[in-house]
């Protein structure tokens, strides 16, 4: 008996019962489909993680100064001139650190030409650019002595770069921050949201020195707003947060029993939230499927069943004209299997049109890969054999003498 | 399968011996034969009588392979059927016995042409040859125009055909015929059992019959009689018939008397 025969009766005795079999495939179809979107949508989130930890910039942790106290009254945090660009100097020098860069940040009213707007202006050095992973599409960043020399030097994010320039080369033009010219000597590379909620795209940094001189004056001229600091990798990061508590507290001079006058905030533990939530998501999908797959795989042995009692004498038939036990059992496994793949086949469909809906939304761009649909195909099938063989082995144990005789 | 075309020897297509064959229900043994020893050569034509209940179907059933006998032994071809696993039993239906059943047993999801082609399917032919040879054996039994046709389309007699294109399409030396003309007018029975008698002396294919009509087993040459498991009489069909209507007529005398 060979395939193409098994195959061929197996649809034939699908089809002529339409109704009972679709029925029976709901089962698989509901499962195929949450498995399906289980791996398309675990896939797409961490794909999606990884694409916005890319633009975050990886291992990262933001140290902000402490709050003001005045008559006992917690301000927020951040308002306290404790933090200082030598502060970030010592940072640097940590082994678990790949570097640490200090940055000031004010809100400016920025023009070129007759267009402004008003925008967040970073003061930085190079450092920030090495820390977060920052590249330069056109020019360059400034240097060293750019910083020392308080140079008014501009790098400006490309969306700002087409606000205000349109498709001309923004190299060496000036632009305007609190009305004071500024030269456009880089434009940065990419877009998105960042940690902070500003876009790269928006970003208007001129060196650290440049910045306090002119547009953020302040009664402690090493303050800083705040620092930002690049772990070795995952795994240090605990580490890292250890040593920088000691250094600054060491060279802030609190007390054993005195509380912090700075704040750690671990950028990677946003993500690891992200992660966590759409391995939830995945986990319940993954859920829905299990269950589903089993109760359509109940379903399927139980038509099986009364498939093996309703077709009896023609089993009767087949083995008196030279059908085998394994050839009877190959049949209706062969049914189970064809209805589970099938069904499958219809699942992967399903999960197709949600991924597609889910992408329509824009939040998540959900892509169902190969992989999960051959591991769709492969679930369908195991449910059919697993399901299917019990029937299928009654049915190839029957006598033919019983069969025969059967009404 | 050359084992069952093997030793062919001086004892015939059917040689059994001593079977018997006994059923339990609820711990209870009820015996249906008790020792039929029965020799069929090649070429026989062999109808077998009895009233409900003498074991003419569990006989039909253990020479067909379909069942397996209690006790004695049972050579089919030279071969020792009784040691054989279900699938080797399988082959052996399929290449050695052709059914003809009383209710036709065509299988009713499958065209004409595919029934008729079915056993070579199940011996590994493949699809084009089977169907090749099947159309060869409608053609034979007139009915090579219905071929696609399905058999519930078609009359009691010509489903029958249908039925003896598909026993004949392994080419068998043994054909098994279970009340072959149970469901047929007289007309048609007639048919039937002129194609049987042409297929016996033609093609020399052993034909073994079960039948309660003595109109019907009067198309056969030899006569076996059961009575209650028993073999009653074994010999030629029409001094066997003279003898059965012989007691009919006594029994019909007696009732008058």
């Amino acid at each position: 008996m060979n395939f193409i025969q098994v195959f061929v009766e197996a649809f034939r005795s699908m089809n002529a019962n339409r109704l009972r079999t679709s029925l029976t495939m709901l089962g698989i179809i509901i499962g195929i489909t949450s498995v399906v979107m289980m791996l398309a949508v675990g896939d797409s989130a961490r794909r999606f993680i990884s694409k916005e930890l890319e633009v975050l910039g990886s291992n990262l942790m933001i140290i902000s100064p402490g709050a003001n106290r005045t008559q006992g009254v917690k301000a927020r945090s951040g308002t306290a001139p404790s933090l200082s660009v030598e502060d970030a100097v010592a940072l640097d020098g940590l082994s678990s650190l790949n570097g640490a860069a200090p940055a000031l940040q004010g809100f400016f009213q920025i023009s070129a030409g007759s267009e402004n707007s008003n925008n967040a202006v970073l003061g930085i050095t190079p450092a920030m650019f090495k820390v977060r992973n920052w590249k330069i599409e056109q020019g360059s960043y400034f240097s060293e002595s750019d910083i020392r020399g308080a140079a008014r030097m501009v790098v400006i994010g490309r969306k700002i770069a087409a606000d205000f320039f349109y498709k001309s080369n923004p190299l060496g033009k000036f632009i305007r921050i609190d009305n004071v010219p500024f030269q456009v000597v880089g434009v940065l590379q990419g877009e998105g949201r960042m940690f902070d909620g500003g876009d790269l795209g928006d970003m208007v940094l001129i060196p650290i020195t440049t910045a306090r001189a002119t547009l953020m004056r302040s009664a402690f001229p090493s303050n800083v707003h705040y620092v930002v600091v690049q772990g070795r990798n995952e795994k240090t990061l605990k580490d890292a947060d250890q040593d920088i508590k000691e250094v600054l507290r060491d060279r802030h001079r609190i007390r054993l029993e005195q509380p912090d006058d700075f704040r750690i905030e671990n950028l990677a533990s946003i993500a690891e939230t992200g992660a966590k939530i759409s391995a939830g998501l995945s986990a319940m999908l993954g859920a829905i499927g299990a269950i589903s797959l089993v109760v359509g795989g109940i379903g399927i042995m139980n038509i099986m069943l009364v498939s093996v009692t309703e077709r009896t004498r023609e089993i009767g038939i087949r083995m008196a004209i030279g059908a085998k036990p394994r050839d009877v059992l190959l049949q209706f496994l062969t049914e189970a299997v064809v209805i589970c793949l099938v069904g499958g086949i219809i699942g992967i469909l399903c999960a197709m049109g949600g991924a597609a809906a889910i992408t329509s939304t824009g939040t998540l761009e959900v892509i169902i890969g190969a992989g999960a649909m051959a591991i769709a195909c492969g679930f369908a099938s195991f449910v059919g054999i697993f399901f299917g063989f019990y029937p299928a082995r009654r049915a190839s144990r029957l006598l033919p003498v019983d069969c025969l005789r059967y009404e | 399968m050359g084992s069952v075309a093997g030793n062919i020897g001086t004892r015939g297509l059917i040689d059994i011996h001593q079977v018997a064959k006994s059923y339990f229900s609820g711990g209870v043994e009820t015996r249906v034969l008790f020792g039929i020893d029965l020799l069929v050569p090649h070429g026989d034509f062999l109808a077998v009588m009895g009233q409900s209940g003498s074991g003419k179907s569990t006989l039909m059933n253990i020479l067909g392979c379909l069942d397996q006998a209690s006790g004695g032994t049972y050579k089919l071809n030279g071969v020792d059927t009784l040691s054989l696993s279900r699938s080797e039993l399988a082959a052996i239906r399929n290449r050695t016995i052709g059914f003809v059943f009383q209710s036709f047993n065509l299988i009713k999801r499958m065209s004409v042409a595919e029934n008729v082609a079915l056993p070579l399917i199940y011996a590994g032919v493949s699809r084009d040859k089977a169907y090749r040879k099947a159309l060869l054996e409608l053609e034979k039994v007139g009915l090579k125009d219905y071929a696609k046709r399905m058999p519930n389309q078609l009359s009691g007699g010509q489903q029958q055909r249908v039925a003896i294109a598909r026993a004949l399409v392994g080419d068998p030396p043994l054909i098994l015929a279970d009340e072959p003309t149970g469901n047929l007018d007289t007309q048609t029975s007639v048919e039937i059992m002129r194609s049987l008698q042409q297929l016996n002396a033609e093609r020399g294919i052993t034909i073994l019959l079960v039948t309660h009509e003595p109109d019907i087993a009067a198309y056969s040459k030899r006569l076996v009689r059961l009575k209650d498991g028993r073999v009653l009489y074994d010999g030629p069909a029409v001094e066997g018939l003279r003898q059965l209507a012989l007691s009919h007529e006594v029994a019909a005398g007696q009732l008058v008397s």
